[in-house]
């Protein structure tokens, strides 16, 4: 174990978890991009950083998927454990550090959920709780003020689109359900759930694009 | 059944994609289709941004700080031992200390890159001189003439700020690297001190059976750092570990347990604070693995506290 340190030469960091979001934007003074590339020559301060950066918003996603307080530990653990390991395959042309750590994320989560599932050999569909669940509930006094402001945005925008848009975005992001099962679940023909899929995903990324531009 | 699907299939399965519901056989073929077209790629990335920030609506509930303590101290505890583990991967480790306690030197980092390449600079436009125009065409040619200097200063400026965040980026690099090795010296001076330091009491230990081994313990009082080879020992039985034991007048205080290397070397390092009058004996004995409360075995290695 190291012993504290008092420097950290990191950028100093006004967002944590919270920062607007910069879409294939990551540019040098990114403070995420700077902390996943000192991970990639092996700093473990590094990912100290980026834990504590994105712990509120990674957790609050694996325990939604999981509901489970200890899984949702471990979960969390296992994904901050791969983005270290990973750190060098990191390509911050193809998206953000946010969407690399969420995707991860939500997929150790979705991972855990169904290793679960397996072992009751239970595959029905009535784990998927019923849709439009969002809690719009805030945070508490915790969370910062901006990724308060970050998700009443994201809140609005998915509260705009039609219900089973917003549906089908719900059972797959949340629940990991194909696009077969979500047609099983919804009696909708395929076909239609992709475009849902497809038109959900465009209109939230019309919705937050005015975030976009407002990035530093 | 790898029939390749159109563009527009493509697209309009791109949404599905982007939120991970594509089954198997499909995902594949979309997959393939985006990594040759350059438009769908751009695509899916978008709508994944769009998908990763539906992450932000799962109602917030941060880990518990104590618990939230905990897994920061594991993953940073697995990736020290990762990154040294790493390190010796390329060859570049010392010999590992045959002590329980990891060696106190930690192996150089390999994976520490040297200089990276800078990125490669954006030619700066040239600012032509412009030339002076005649009669009503001056006006004009000077106002061009300005335009071009303002876009040709943002352009100049654009390129600094990219050399700017290039150094920026190499200047955090090298602080974490300047950092890493302050560090190792002070770890190095740490233990040095604690061999040789004015307050340091050495206590010679001799065999107490026909083999020989030796120990030698440095007990720095100032700073309750402790620091123990032993040479020659025989090699522990299957299940049984060596246990170091600092003796008081009224008891025996484990320092650790360890194991031989395989020239029956061992270094054991410990910190416990003691008051400098109070040790009256150091001994190793040989114990089940894991050590036990209080010593069972045959004493090993066993040196009284000199009175000097």
């Amino acid at each position: 174990m190291h012993p504290e340190r008092q420097l950290l030469p990191y950028p100093s960091v006004s967002d944590p978890a919270s920062g607007r979001p910069r879409p294939g934007s990551a540019s040098a003074d990114d403070p995420d991009l700077a902390l996943v590339r000192a991970m990639a020559a092996g700093d473990e301060r590094a990912l100290g950083l980026l834990y504590d950066r994105w712990q509120p918003l990674l957790h609050s996603l694996v325990f939604h998927v999981v509901g489970d307080a200890g899984d949702a530990e471990e979960v969390l653990e296992d994904a901050l454990w791969q983005a270290w390991r990973q750190a060098g395959t990191y390509d911050e042309s193809r998206g953000s550090v946010r969407t690399w750590l969420t995707t991860i994320a939500r997929s150790r989560a979705l991972d855990r959920v169904r290793v679960r599932r397996a072992a009751r050999q239970d595959v029905s569909l009535e784990d998927a709780p019923a849709s439009a669940e969002f809690v719009l509930a805030g945070g508490g006094p915790a969370e910062a003020a901006e990724a308060a402001d970050l998700r009443a945005r994201v809140e609005q925008a998915l509260a705009g689109l039609p219900p089973d848009q917003r549906e089908t975005v719900e059972l797959a992001y949340f629940r990991g359900l194909s696009q077969t099962e979500i047609a099983e679940a919804t009696g909708q023909p395929l076909g239609t759930v992709k475009t849902r899929a497809r038109l959900a995903l465009q209109k939230l990324r019309t919705a937050l694009s005015s975030l976009r531009e407002e990035a530093p | 059944m790898t029939i390749e699907m159109t563009h527009d299939e493509v697209r309009e399965a791109l949404g599905a994609e982007a939120l991970g519901a594509l089954d198997g056989g499909e995902r594949e073929r979309v997959l393939a289709h985006v990594a040759g077209c350059d438009a769908c790629r751009a695509e899916l990335d978008a709508l994944r941004e769009a998908a990763a920030l539906v992450a932000h609506v799962a109602p917030h509930r941060p880990l518990a700080p104590a618990r939230t303590a905990d897994v920061r101290s594991r993953l940073l505890a697995r990736a020290a031992a990762d990154g040294v583990s790493r390190a010796s991967q390329d060859d570049v480790t010392i010999e590992a200390a045959p002590a329980p306690i990891p060696a106190a030197f930690p192996p150089p980092r390999a994976d520490a890159e040297p200089a990276r390449a800078a990125p490669s600079r954006p030619d700066v436009t040239p600012i032509t001189s412009a030339r002076r125009g005649r009669g009503a065409m001056a006006g004009w040619l000077a106002a061009a003439a300005s335009l071009l200097l303002l876009i040709a200063a943002g352009v100049y400026a654009s390129g600094l700020r990219r050399q700017v965040d290039a150094l920026q980026a190499r200047a955090t690099q090298l602080e974490a690297e300047r950092t890493r090795l302050a560090d190792r010296v002070q770890q190095g001076e740490a233990t040095v001190a604690s061999l040789s330091g004015p307050a340091v009491k050495v206590i010679e230990m001799a065999a107490a059976r026909p083999a020989d081994p030796t120990g030698r313990m440095f007990w720095d009082t100032r700073t309750a750092r402790w620091t123990f080879f032993a040479h020659n020992l025989p090699a522990t039985r299957p299940g049984r570990e060596y246990q170091l034991w600092l003796v008081t007048a009224d008891r025996k205080i484990s320092a650790g347990t360890f194991r031989p290397g395989p020239r029956g070397s061992a270094v054991v390092q410990a910190e416990y604070e003691l008051p400098p009058g109070s040790l009256q004996a150091v001994a190793v004995t040989e114990e089940p693995a894991g050590g036990q409360p209080q010593p069972t075995g045959a004493i090993v290695l066993a040196g009284a506290m000199s009175t000097r």
